[in-house]
């Protein structure tokens, strides 16, 4: 190959790379300029604001401060005397971000396993579209009617006691006017609401997973259980992947069932990021720390999906 | 012979064994069904009770006398129509250009390559991480100087373009074999054409669940239309069931009733969209 | 009395008439406000105004009272040009005037002559370095509720307006019984703890919360007695106090003076047909009988108002007499107090007709419920916090008070 062709071969090719992008481009923009005219910007100033003191009044109230919103979430100046102890004990930020990292770890997990569990045993099934319907139920209703309606329930003399105690479980408090119980009652009804959601996008990534494989398997002689571990998970590993992110996401962001249900109590025992976030933007109106709180929040998840992300990419290219 | 007796014999053991373990899947799923519905039927007897009857202790299942009047007097004591509407135009618009401009979108990143495309989407699914309270007041303060504070259109534009439809549709369309694509081309199909002869069909099933979930969150959206609507003839569904409680009182019974209202269009939705679940990629007969 | 009333009327005619050039044509002023279809005085209120300013219409804005300071917050920060906005709690408006929203009203007050003496200073509450920012025109005062009919039942002699905290604790034990509840306690810190700000000197921001000590222990002492539902029940049910009390069987209640209009209401329309009665609320040994605690609701002008004379007109004919009479029309207490007003709350039709009820209507003291001070809303949090734990019994009264000092004395290190 000589230089020249060299040459021309890779001035073709940046050519098509370049209609290549184009392309792409057009099949992005629609939704791209909405996108950044309504969120990205938004969000851009939001991460800008969390270096400024701002109380929300005029613009021209903005104060640069670098990064004293971060010392005084994190309460710098007592942590470094007494320790992380401290942080995680005493100070706000670190109790809410205790609070929703168990709140996270506990629910994803509990959350995927009930929702494909659901959807495998909704697959192509008798009487299928009663019970999907009935599931997806809790993510129609709306949030209020919900929460009250769970409060109810599990009130001291309510079902859900009545029933643990049929099964000898001396328990005998309103769960969420007790401190480890409240946590535990924020992560039952999240559980129950979106494990229907959660379902349908398994049920709709089951479609997927082409018959011939799952045949190819069977002739092979593999059972079930086999089939569903060689063929039915690895195919559904970009849904997998994409419903822990989302929903490491939104555990992450957890706020509405809180603000009804405990409102952060008793004490600070079910205190989230977020809940934390809104207090300090909207009762005490200092933007500048809620928007650093966020920020905490955005590094997190964005570590978490990231190192999803490579998982995501080696194994599809396996 | 003796062979062939024996395999009969586990056959038939096998048939037993499939019909217990279907009735107990049967008996898993009804158990299931009761635990999600009992909130419901707390839901429904107090949508017919006295306002103190909701909270009466210890709890009754069966209200004293069934007020069916509750079901009528929420339409009169807030212009519940006028919301319902509303909800209806957002739900409606937004789900469709959610669904039009993710699917587009969406194909660029499951199927194209292109500088900057990781980048992107990772500023995708950054927004996503963000919470909106963290970034409602510089957008607050965006939409008013485009004067859409107060205008249905202010829901139509925050909710239609967001991150969570092109990622949802990303990860179905990388579930498509490349291949396909790839004939295509050679077939000299454009990517346009390939998006709509080839992806949207086959991603029906997706589609039906993003139309789902974008109707479901439009309409049971509080905070946003909460921010930006302010007069009552734009207000939502769901700020007007937040009408009933007020400051110094509360009317569950009425909340109760307006919210299982709300429930139906959006369950009608549902039911109509569920079947496409059923038909897949495996039913259009293309191979993986 | 007869001079204030004439000096009073006279500021009001000059006022009008100062006003009157820029009344000239059909004017709208929107007012943003909460629950504005269903508060009885809200309804008053517009009608009044507008029935003595003809051209003028009032158009609320109505936002619900949950999100009241998030809305308002946005709105504001977001440019709106609403002419007068309401002040739901005593700090927003310090925000407010930190944030630049509230216009300063000294001037306006000095150009119409307007009479400030009509809320004892209470109006104090609403100013920052002596510059007032909004102008009172509700004050609720605790008072003690309870059913006649249940007293009557048993034979107990009813509560007086004096009474220590101690015989209210011991009558409530007595009234226990036959499935009624001697006395109920709303899960708010107010309803248990906040008794401590009746004596004038203590406030909940002084940073020393060991006097709350006695009002837990008492209401442990009612609840381990069954003479009150338990707080982690009515937590968890989420019971409303107007449903609680509407139900019957419970004999008294602590509840702030809004409630009178609620139960007028309740009684109309047959939701509860009880009798009932109120005296003011009990008090500590060596604290004047009659002493409460309050809070206050007022009005202000939107710094970028563009109709700042016609909001002047609207906020202080509010908080003024006239606009005093509406609010009392319906069983609401205005913040201006006079003989007449006082006449004027219990001549409301429904309310009790008895001599104890009709002393209660003024009080010899409100301390305020929550002070305005530095970080006020974080003390706030901090205290609200220690106090769930504390009624849940997931602390004694004790180490909670301790954790209340300890935390807010560490906001100011």
């Amino acid at each position: 190959m000589s230089l020249g062709e060299a040459k021309r071969a890779r001035a073709r090719m940046s050519r098509t790379e370049r209609k290549n992008t184009l392309v792409a481009y057009s099949f992005l923009a629609p939704n791209f300029l909405g996108f950044a005219v309504f969120t990205l910007v938004p969000v851009i100033c939001a991460i800008a604001l969390s270096f400024f003191e701002w109380n929300g009044g005029d613009i021209s109230r903005l104060k640069f401060v670098g990064f004293e919103n971060y010392a005084t979430i994190f309460n710098v100046k007592k942590v470094s005397q007494n320790g992380l102890a401290y942080l995680f004990n005493r100070v706000d930020l670190g109790i809410a971000l205790k609070n929703t990292v168990f709140y996270t770890v506990i629910t994803v997990p509990l959350t995927i396993v009930c929702s494909l569990a659901l959807a495998l045993l909704l697959n192509k099934i008798k009487g299928a579209v009663a019970y999907r319907t009935i599931f997806f139920f809790p993510y129609v209703a709306s949030m209020v009617a919900i929460c009250v309606c769970w409060s109810f329930m599990l009130m001291k003399d309510g079902p859900v006691n009545q029933l643990i105690q049929a099964f000898g479980i001396p328990f005998n408090k309103s769960w969420t006017a007790d401190s480890t119980m409240a946590m535990w009652s924020i992560i039952l009804v999240s559980v129950w609401r979106n494990m229907g959601y959660y379902m349908v996008i398994y049920l709709a990534a089951l479609q997927g997973v082409p018959r011939e494989l799952l045949e190819a398997a069977t002739v092979d002689g593999a059972g079930k259980w086999k089939q569903f571990t060689s063929v039915t998970l690895p195919q559904l590993r970009p849904t997998t992947f994409f419903v822990s992110v989302m929903m490491i996401i939104s555990c992450f962001k957890i706020y509405d069932v809180v603000a009804i249900m405990t409102d952060g109590g008793p004490g600070r025992s079910t205190k989230m990021l977020v809940t934390y976030i809104y207090d300090e933007a909207f009762v005490k109106v200092r933007y500048g720390q809620a928007s650093a709180i966020s920020m905490i929040l955005l590094v997190i998840v964005l570590a978490v999906t990231l190192i999803q992300f490579r998982s995501e990419k080696r194994f599809s290219n396996d | 012979m003796e062979k062939t007796i024996r395999q009969r014999e586990i056959r038939k053991d096998n048939k037993t064994a499939q019909a217990i373990v279907r009735a107990l899947i049967y008996i898993i799923l009804t158990a299931l069904a009761a635990f999600t519905l009992i909130p419901f039927v707390w839901m429904i007897s107090s949508s017919l009770k006295l306002d103190r009857e909701v909270f009466s202790y210890p709890m009754k299942w069966i209200p004293e006398t069934f007020r069916w009047e509750n079901y009528s007097l929420i339409w009169q004591k807030v212009p519940l129509l006028t919301y319902f509407k509303n909800t209806a135009f957002i739900a409606i618009v937004v789900t469709f250009l959610q669904t039009l401009t993710s699917s587009f979108a969406a194909y660029a990143f499951a199927k194209l390559n292109f500088r900057g495309r990781d980048t992107l989407f990772v500023c995708y699914i950054a927004t996503i991480a963000v919470p909106w309270q963290a970034y409602m007041l510089p957008q607050f303060i965006m939409m008013r100087s485009m004067g859409l504070y107060d205008t249905l259109w202010a829901m139509v534009v925050l909710q239609a373009f967001s991150a969570f439809g092109v990622f949802l549709m990303r990860q179905f369309y990388r579930g498509i074999p490349t291949e396909l694509c790839e004939a295509a081309r050679i077939d000299g199909l454009n990517e346009y054409g390939i998006w709509a002869r080839i992806m949207l069909p086959l991603s029906k099933a997706a589609i039906a669940t993003l139309v789902i979930f974008t109707f479901v969150n439009t309409w049971n959206d509080y905070m946003g239309p909460m921010i930006y609507l302010t007069r009552d003839v734009n207000k939502t569904v769901q700020v007007g069931l937040r009408r009933f409680i007020q400051e110094n009182s509360s009317d569950y019974h009425l909340i109760m009733a307006a919210s299982l209202c709300s429930l139906l269009p959006v369950s009608i939705v549902f039911l109509c969209l569920q079947k496409y679940f059923i038909e897949g990629i495996a039913t259009s007969g293309i191979k993986g | 009395m007869k001079k204030m009333l004439s000096a009073l009327l006279a500021v009001m005619m000059m006022a009008s008439l100062l006003a009157l050039p820029a009344l000239a044509e059909d004017q709208v002023l929107k007012v943003v406000t909460w629950d504005a279809t269903t508060t009885p005085y809200l309804i008053a209120q517009k009608e009044a105004y507008e029935a003595s300013h003809p051209g003028v219409t009032i158009e609320y804005i109505d936002v619900a009272s949950q999100d009241y300071g998030i809305k308002t917050t946005t709105m504001l920060s977001g440019g709106d040009k609403s002419d007068v906005f309401m002040v739901k709690e005593i700090d927003d408006i310090i925000k407010w005037q930190a944030q630049g929203f509230a216009e300063p009203l000294n001037a306006y007050v000095e150009k119409t002559g307007y009479d400030l003496s009509g809320f004892v200073g209470t109006e104090k509450n609403y100013c920052v370095e002596d510059e007032l920012y909004a102008v009172p025109f509700r004050s609720d005062f605790w008072v003690l509720y309870y059913n006649k009919d249940l007293f009557d039942a048993t034979g107990e002699a009813y509560p007086t307006n004096d009474m220590t905290w101690d015989a209210y604790a011991d009558l409530a034990i007595k009234m226990t019984g036959n499935g009624n509840y001697g006395t109920h306690y709303h899960t708010w810190l107010s309803a248990v703890a906040n008794w401590t700000v009746a004596d004038g000197v203590n406030t909940l921001a002084d940073k020393n919360y060991d006097d709350l000590l006695y009002f837990y222990q008492l209401y442990q002492k009612l609840e381990d007695a069954g003479a009150c539902m338990s707080y982690a029940d009515l937590k968890a049910a989420g019971l409303h106090y107007s449903a609680a009390f509407a139900n019957g069987n419970i004999a008294m209640m602590p509840m702030g003076y809004w409630y009178v209009s609620t139960l007028i209401g309740y009684n109309k329309d047959g939701t509860c047909n009880f009798n009932w009665g109120i005296t003011a609320v009990p008090h500590a040994d060596g604290v004047k009988a009659g002493s409460s605690f309050g809070n206050l609701t007022g009005s202000m002008i939107n710094s970028k108002s563009e109709n700042k004379d016609l909001a002047w007109d609207y906020i202080s004919w509010l908080g003024g007499e006239e606009g005093a009479a509406a609010t009392a029309s319906v069983g609401a207490r205005p913040a201006f107090v006079s003989e007449n007003v006082a006449a004027a709350m219990a001549s409301v039709d429904g309310f009790p007709a008895d001599e104890t009820s009709k002393g209660a209507l003024i009080p010899s003291f409100v301390g305020m419920e929550w002070p305005v001070a530095e970080k006020v809303a974080d003390i706030k949090t901090i205290v609200n916090e220690e106090h769930s734990l504390i009624m849940a019994r997931e602390i004694t009264p004790e180490e909670g008070i301790e954790e209340m000092n300890e935390r807010v004395a560490e906001l100011f290190e």
